[in-house]
């Protein structure tokens, strides 16, 4: 028997033609999975090489933090809410310290501002840092890690050397900053302020942090399979991205111009100049760019206030109990991963009556479902990491 | 920056309280504050959905912030009551914001203890969905027409509501120590004013 041509084609064409029956898989993706930096599970039902509804399952983290809060004093509370979001912990202390003052009414002294800015500044490079080092890795590029965490672990040596902690610092109180534990144990006011040679240090460690941001740039950005994965990938726009309450660099990679350091009363922001990076098409790429440049954004107005950090107290005159008066007040602050906002009850106690934790990764991770209905498996991963989110800023 | 921390950002016309007042006349509101630059409008739960509607689709409030909810009640198992006696009810709060000046209102409905229940905003802000689930299973209230009410951080099997105010710590009820330690009362002073000794320069 010879088959011609057309008998090919008819038969190509029938065996198109023919419905197969496909089964929907599910996959289950974690909860300990390396790109779920944490224990998130997701359940993923896979049709052929696209995901479809996609259920992240959450809560393997859940330590119950606000139920906690009822139950501790101010002071308290400071120390555990540094593990919230436990990648740049001093930046989770901040809105909630500066809660308590708005109820109190204290006016914290300049030079205790200036020195809650650069360190909430020195969180950010720090957790942008991790970003930069993991997202390339879960990418298939294992080089920028050495990169990103040599300079992380100058900008963590920093805050050490302030605050004496790495990852929780615990270090502000209501009404300024505690002593700096690198001041050593004396109780002479001159000495109890920043370390020695900090000033200076921290300009030397910015130069270099921002020379390293260029290395980073030409390591990954020029490089084509770094491209192919995260260009297109995970378009987010705006509009959603604002509607599920997703913030912070996922929020301006979406082309949303928004930073609550524009807007903020009680860290003074207002005095130095930096930009607001925004990406074009919110994709993955747009995500990592964003990222990078806030890095850059972050040294400059490090260095800036560095100049500029005005002499004086570091604490204003605040009772030995603290008590915060009634009422309410809702303070957010931009951290690393987004809106970070502590909404505070106080009946007059020595700790809140209720206390909500409006972490930023909650709300980001919660697009999840949308951003990665009918997109590849492989691009889940790359969707996932570029999100940045940590599972103890998800689950509080 | 010498400005006290108390105040609050003055963003444009007017004052703050001014737009307040603004927002709340504009979802048919009279009720609403501006202390310590917090912007709380209050709505009865039967305008719940179209205030909420109005907020994003005429006021510009596009950015869904979160959802949560206060048990207001006069018997604790754990923390401090009230100061003065309050009406037993949960209060619902839902904080949504612009995306050019920075303002967020917090709208504020009040619902009674038993069968709570509000319409769900999902349909509105996308992102209610997870922030209404959490109140579901932390407050035990229902929000009707809620795509997808199952329980969010808890496991399936959890019974109870462990934000209400009469849910007792449990890592404390099932070992004293150390929570024991810190309910006693603070050490007593001679002057609670006095400044503190931490920084005794300041």
């Amino acid at each position: 028997m010879t088959i011609d041509h057309d008998t090919l084609r008819h038969l190509s064409d029938a065996s198109v033609a023919v419905e197969l029956e496909t089964e929907d898989m599910t996959l289950n993706i974690g909860p300990q999975h390396p790109s779920t930096h944490g224990v998130l599970r997701l359940v993923a039902k896979v049709d052929g090489e696209r995901a479809r509804d996609v259920q992240p399952a959450i809560g393997y983290m859940h330590r119950g933090y606000e139920k906690l809060a009822e139950v501790r004093t101010y002071p308290q509370i400071t120390a555990f809410i540094n593990r919230i979001d436990w990648v740049s912990g001093y930046a989770n202390e901040v809105p909630f310290i500066a809660a308590a003052e708005k109820l109190m009414e204290i006016e914290v002294p300049e030079r205790a501002q200036y020195i809650r800015l650069i360190l909430t500044e020195m969180a950010r490079i720090a957790s942008h840092m991790i970003f930069m080092a993991s997202y390339p890795l879960e990418l298939g590029a294992a080089t920028p890690l050495f990169f990103a965490l040599r300079d992380r672990e100058r900008v963590l040596d920093l805050l050490e050397s302030v605050t004496g902690g790495r990852f929780h610092p615990n270090f502000n109180r209501i009404g300024g900053v505690k002593p700096a534990a690198g001041a050593g144990p004396t109780q002479k006011k001159a000495s109890q302020d920043l370390p020695k040679g900090f000033l200076a240090g921290t300009h030397d460690a910015m130069d270099k942090l921002l020379a390293t941001c260029d290395e980073l740039e030409s390591l990954i950005a020029g490089n084509e399979i770094f491209q192919a994965r995260t260009k297109g990938i995970g378009v987010l726009p705006g509009e959603i991205a604002a509607d599920f309450g997703v913030s912070g660099p996922n929020l301006r990679a979406s082309g949303i111009a928004f930073d609550l350091r524009r807007h903020t009363d009680f860290l003074p922001y207002d005095q130095f100049e930096f930009d607001v990076p925004t990406g074009r098409n919110g994709d993955c790429w747009d995500r990592w760019w964003v990222r990078l440049e806030e890095i850059r954004q972050a040294a400059r107005i490090i260095q800036q206030a560095v100049d500029a950090i005005p002499s004086g107290a570091l604490q204003a005159k605040v009772p030995k109990i603290i008590k915060v008066p009634k009422g309410e007040v809702y303070v957010r602050a931009e951290n690393p991963k987004g809106e970070m906002g502590y909404y505070l009850v106080s009946e007059g106690g020595q700790g809140p009556y209720r206390l909500k934790i409006r972490s930023a990764s909650f709300s980001n991770i919660s697009i999840l479902p949308w951003i990665l209905e009918g997109v590849l498996v492989p691009d889940i991963i790359a969707i996932l990491g570029s999100l940045d989110f940590v599972l103890g800023d998800v689950d509080r | 920056m010498t400005t006290s921390p108390s105040e609050t950002t003055d963003t444009g016309a007017g004052s703050f309280a001014d737009w307040v007042g603004e927002v709340a006349s504009a979802v048919g509101s009279e009720d609403w504050s501006a202390d310590h630059g917090t912007a709380k409008v209050m709505v009865a739960a039967d305008a719940w959905h179209a205030a909420l509607s109005t907020a994003k689709l005429e006021l510009g409030l596009v950015f869904f912030s979160y959802l949560s909810a206060i048990d207001w009640a006069n018997d604790v198992a754990v923390g401090d009551p009230p100061a003065e006696p309050v009406d037993e009810r949960y209060e619902v709060l839902a904080g949504v914001a612009d995306l050019a000046e920075g303002r967020i209102v917090h709208f504020s409905t009040t619902l009674p203890k038993d069968g709570a229940s509000l319409p769900s905003i999902t349909d509105v802000y996308a992102g209610a969905n997870w922030h209404e689930r959490e109140a579901t299973e932390m407050f035990d209230i229902a929000f009707e027409g809620h795509p997808n009410p199952v329980k969010l951080y808890l496991p399936d099997a959890f019974e109870g509501h462990p934000l209400q105010k009469t849910y007792p710590l449990l890592s404390r009820e099932v070992k004293p120590w150390p929570g024991t330690v810190d309910v006693e009362p603070m050490p007593e002073v001679a002057d609670p004013e006095a400044p503190s000794t931490e920084n005794p320069e300041a």
